[in-house]
């Protein structure tokens, strides 16, 4: 079997057994990088030469006895929208194409301590706002599994990489899906934490209530062990925490399903969602049953309000959050300007994207004198009520099951000049990330075209644990084995 | 419902082209519609909550960043500032 | 007609923390340019700010010394604006829940106790410096002063006149520099204000329009440019006019208020509460602990001199609203060698007077406590005189090592009581001046003054003059 095709868990026992270095692994990443980026293109940057200096470091230190890391010598791909010292962080933005941070995000910062060598920048739709990757200044990437398909966003250059074996493992970060999302259109597992399990210190960011980095993974084996190495308290993120959970999520993944109440929400298997995809969805359900859990139907009746509240909260923050683009202290500046207020407006227009800018104006909007209370307030008490409808499902259920996604992977340029549709590939995410919760994603099948179909896992606050241990008896008990498809392996 | 959206882009600094008024106008305010929609809290309580208290940094001194390391990504820079077009005084 | 003005205060101050509001990068002012800075203070994308926990209390032991309820589960807000020194292109601040609220601050004023409402007290962070040279077409940005921390207090519409204004800001400046938070150096900008005006017709209680005027950085800058607007005002009233509510500048140089934006402009700072930040929360029992560390403030510093040590208002005043003064008074009296009185009256003589001529603070000069209360008793105890003393003084300003009794050896200026000396020196005055004993003969007694003088002349001001008139009268 290709190094390719195997899981970061597989290489890590293969690393530790001494029947492959961790050089191999790079060049095998290295060399499907070559072989399939013309298509796939994921990459913003590479970063190939501290790459190799990681794993022949990693090397040195296995032929010295050393102990090292689980994830030691792992191949792994960030998403441009985590800084990166000395290395460009564009956002895939113009407004940043010559950004270098002199500072790296605490989960790179966890990465490098964990002796994973980068493989390189992975793209994204423009600071993270997007479903499909194609709101990147720079280049469209493509679903490995039908390159004239959408990856999903905004992680898709994420999701597309380690799909199409550019890279064992990503970093992703989920605002509304988009972790969750692109790993359901191209097959492969995401997890989105709970808010605060992991820093968003040196994450760009879009919403910062919403924004949560995470894992994209091939395995739930591999999602809980790179979990494992970003999560906890960070000093430098005020809303980051600690709950106490054992540093490695490996030793939860054995916990039986057995027992255990799978909520399955009605309102998640409704209109708009394709049928293919809910009775896939329900199959998994029979699966969880099969392996000895009970499985109800529960209600969550605020969630098709979610989306609303989403696009209130997210675009205030973001209107916020994005006005220190403005050409003075970084990034790009417009050449045209007499005066001070021109060159603001001059750089912000030609430096954001048509969608950033729409989220931009949104955001203002709603937060603009006389409409606070309308908007802002109003997505602020339907935020809390959503919690408390989440809450009473966890007092009687261990995890929720859901879609991803209510589709999979659509045609590039399919959506884009219509937000309101692009926005409901979201639908079914975006509750998640208003009550803060964490969720899994992962393949449970594949349609008639041949297109992964991914589900939903949500739990309680910082129950990563249960979500991890349940995807890792799915994967079990149907035999799940990743594989990059035919397409990019050529 | 109208939206004033050259009034919002004056507010967020950026520039809207003639042609581009009625397409932003449609699409936020498609977007309005859909948040209009929200069901309203009355009891919503939007004060500050002790469960989320955070911890607050103790005031030890830490490095400052070498000012070159700091300002190697400004576009203009002089006698160790950051150039702005004059403002008014 | 005759106008009342009602005057509202906006008082930004720095506290003089270790480090930034929400970095650890150093509060220090005078740094060269972008020196004191980080990715956070640069709002570089991806920081994130930490709130320092000094700032808070700080804050609160502000808001308990100016009587304001304290809100201990409290949150921060972002206020959004462009501007050059802004890097984050907000300000980290708070809106709706102030740390404090709801206070009052007392003074006096003409000899009268003043009461103003402190509406409230809120934590923000400081924006950077432009710097404007004419040599050049731009304007420079230095960020140090990013992320400094601010407290601003914001007064009720309390005040009635400049003097009042003039004495309210007084009065905290006084109470932290007492409490230690700031170092209120108006020269470096730690203090500044805002100053809201209006005018309403004598008598009435309907307030006027009133005008806000930013950019006030003295004490006597607030005091003109209040009365700068009150005059304009009422021009423009008595001449039928409407005063528009707008945002105007004090321009000191040109002793003018100039106008910064009218209403229509103004800005929509679109507050919203700051998701980088959870829940402010300081539980009530360190709330009561940061109570307990306020010190005795200048209001009751002024009552007990009063009381205790006999002062008269004026004096009692004039120690205690300079702490460093009051400090140094009430260490002189420690030990209880010498009366209050004394002490007061050298502090607020001599001393005041050369601090004055200098421009510098007592804790500038050598002199220390124990050193003036050993000149004080040198006096009481009749060892050297008054104008002796001056001299010794003048010594040991600026020379805490030389030892007292040294100078007065040195000098000479032990105080003669020797009774065969002095008259000696009585006998020798008395036939110089046969004219001034003449007239005393015929009923001048007062000449005997002109004669002690011309004594302790000649015994170099070394006699004890007391002494000194008793032997004349004697001889005479």
């Amino acid at each position: 079997m290709e190094l390719i095709q195997k899981t970061a868990a597989q290489l890590h026992r293969l690393l530790r057994d001494r029947e492959i270095t961790a050089a191999e692994i790079t060049d095998a990443v290295f060399a499907q990088i070559a072989a399939c980026e013309p298509q796939v293109q994921s990459y913003l940057a590479l970063t190939e030469a501290s790459a190799r200096k990681t794993a022949a470091l990693v090397d040195q230190k296995l032929a010295g006895g050393e102990d090292l890391p689980p994830l030691a010598g792992i191949p792994i791909a960030v998403k441009d929208n985590l800084c990166t010292e000395g290395v460009t962080t564009t956002c895939a933005s113009k407004m940043l194409y010559n950004f270098v941070p002199p500072y790296s995000a605490t989960v790179v910062k966890k990465v490098e301590e964990n002796l994973l060598p980068i493989t390189g920048k992975v793209n994204l739709d423009e600071f993270a706002m997007g479903s499909s990757c194609e709101n990147s200044h720079f280049q469209k990437t493509r679903n490995p599994h039908d390159l004239s398909r959408v990856p999903g966003g905004s992680s898709g250059g994420s999701a597309a990489s380690v799909a199409a074996g550019e890279a064992v493992l990503a970093l992703g970060s989920d605002t509304g899906g988009s972790i969750r999302q692109p790993a359901s259109f191209c097959g492969i597992v995401g997890l989105k934490p709970t808010y605060g399990a992991v820093s968003r210190y040196g994450l760009v960011a879009f919403a910062s209530s919403l924004d949560q980095v995470g894992p994209m993974a091939r395995s739930c084996e591999d999602a809980a062990m790179l979990f494992s190495a970003i999560t906890g308290a960070d000093e430098m993120d005020a809303t980051s925490c600690d709950r106490g959970h054992r540093a490695d999520y490996r030793d939860y993944l054995a916990r039986d399903v057995k027992g255990m109440t799978v909520g399955i929400p009605k309102e998640y298997f409704g209109e708009g969602i394709d049928e293919e995809v809910s009775s896939a969805v329900m199959q998994a359900a029979q699966v969880f049953r099969s392996l000895g859990a009970q499985v109800k139907e529960v209600s969550l009746p605020s969630s098709p309000h979610a989306l609303s509240a989403y696009y209130i909260i997210s675009s205030a923050e973001a209107s916020s959050n994005l006005a220190r683009f403005d050409g003075v202290k970084y990034g790009y500046r417009s050449e045209h300007y007499q005066n001070l207020q021109e060159m603001y407006v001059n750089t912000r227009t030609e430096g954001f994207g048509a969608e950033v800018k729409r989220r931009i104006m949104l955001g203002t909007y709603v937060l603009s004198s006389g409409y606070f209370d309308a908007y802002y307030k109003k997505g602020k008490a339907f935020q809390s009520a959503l919690c408390a409808e989440f809450d009473a499902c966890f007092a009687g259920c261990d995890f929720l099951l859901t879609p991803t996604v209510p589709q999979t992977a659509f045609k590039l340029g399919e959506n884009i000049d219509d937000p309101v549709k692009m926005y409901k590939s979201d639908i079914c995410t975006v509750p998640v990330n208003i009550a803060g919760l964490p969720a899994l994603a992962m393949p449970c099948g594949r349609d008639k075209q041949g297109l992964p179909i991914g589900m939903q896992l949500i739990g309680p606050h910082f129950g990563e644990d249960v979500l991890l241990s349940a995807g890792h008896h799915y994967e079990q008990a149907t035999g799940y084995q990743f594989t990059v498809p035919a397409i990019a392996s050529k | 419902m109208e939206i004033d959206v050259r009034h919002i882009a004056k507010l967020s600094y950026l520039k809207i082209e003639d042609d581009e008024i009625e397409t932003y106008q449609k699409q936020m305010s498609d977007i309005i519609q859909m948040v209009e929609a929200l069901p309203d809290q009355a009891d919503f309580d939007a004060k500050p909550r002790v469960e989320d208290a955070m911890q607050l940094r103790e005031d030890e001194i830490r490095p400052s960043t070498p000012r070159d390391k700091l300002l190697q990504n400004a576009p203009q820079v002089e006698a160790g500032c950051v150039i702005v077009p004059k403002t008014l005084e | 007609m005759e106008y009342e003005v009602v005057i509202g205060l906006e008082i930004h101050a720095e506290l003089s923390t270790k480090t930034k509001i929400y970095c650890g990068c150093k509060n220090s002012f005078g740094s060269e340019v972008n020196s004191q800075c980080c990715p956070i203070c640069l709002g570089m994308p991806g920081t994130l700010p930490t709130l320092n926990k000094q700032v808070v209390e700080y804050a609160i032991r502000m808001g308990h010394a100016t009587h304001c309820t304290i809100n201990n589960v409290t949150k921060q807000d972002r206020k959004n604006y462009i501007y050059p020194d802004l890097p984050k292109a907000y300000q980290i601040s708070q809106y709706d829940i102030p740390l404090c609220e709801n206070g009052y601050l007392e003074f006096m004023v003409d000899g009268e106790k003043k009461r103003v409402g402190i509406t409230r007290i809120h934590i923000e962070e400081d924006a950077g410096k432009l710097i404007h040279a004419d040599s050049f077409d731009g304007s420079l940005v230095d960020f140090n002063r990013c992320g400094v921390p601010l407290i601003e207090i914001v007064s009720e519409p309390d005040i009635r006149s400049p003097e009042e204004a003039h004495a309210y800001l007084e009065t905290i400046r006084s109470i932290l520099l007492y409490l230690d938070i700031s170092d209120c150096k108006m020269q470096e900008g730690s203090l500044r204000c805002d100053v809201n005006v209006s005018l309403m017709p004598k008598g009435s209680n309907t307030f006027g329009t009133r005008c806000e005027m930013k950019n006030v950085n003295t004490f006597s800058g607030a005091v003109r440019a209040i009365e700068y607007e009150m005059a304009r005002q009422k021009e423009i009233l008595d001449a039928g006019g409407v005063i528009e509510q707008e945002t105007r500048r004090w321009n000191d140089a040109k002793g003018v208020t100039e106008l910064l934006r009218s209403k229509e402009d103004a800005q929509d700072y679109r507050y919203f509460p700051e998701p980088d930040l959870r829940t402010i929360y300081i539980p009530e029992v360190h709330v009561e602990e940061l109570k307990a560390t306020i010190p005795e403030l200048p209001n009751q510093k002024i009552e007990r001199y009063m009381i205790a040590y006999g002062l008269p208002q004026k004096e009692a005043t004039l120690i205690a609203e300079d702490v460093s003064r009051s400090h140094f008074f009430e260490r002189c009296l420690e030990g209880g060698k010498v009366a209050p009185k004394s002490v007061c009256n050298w502090l607020l003589g001599d001393i005041a007077k050369v601090l004055n001529e200098r421009g510098c603070e007592l804790g500038d000069l050598a002199l220390t406590p124990e050193r003036l209360v050993e000149l004080i008793s040198l006096i009481d105890q009749k060892t050297i005189s008054t104008t002796s003393a001056k001299t010794v003084l003048e010594c040991i300003l600026d020379d805490g090592e030389i030892a007292i009794d040294q100078i007065v050896k040195e000098k000479g200026l032990a105080q003669v009581s020797d009774t065969a000396v002095l008259e000696a020196i009585v006998a020798e005055v008395l036939a110089e001046n046969a004219k001034a004993v003449e007239d005393y003969h015929n009923g001048k007694t007062n000449v005997l003054g002109f004669l002690v003088g011309q004594c302790m002349k000649r015994s170099k001001g070394q006699g004890n003059p007391g002494l000194m008139r008793q032997l004349l009268e004697e001889k005479i």
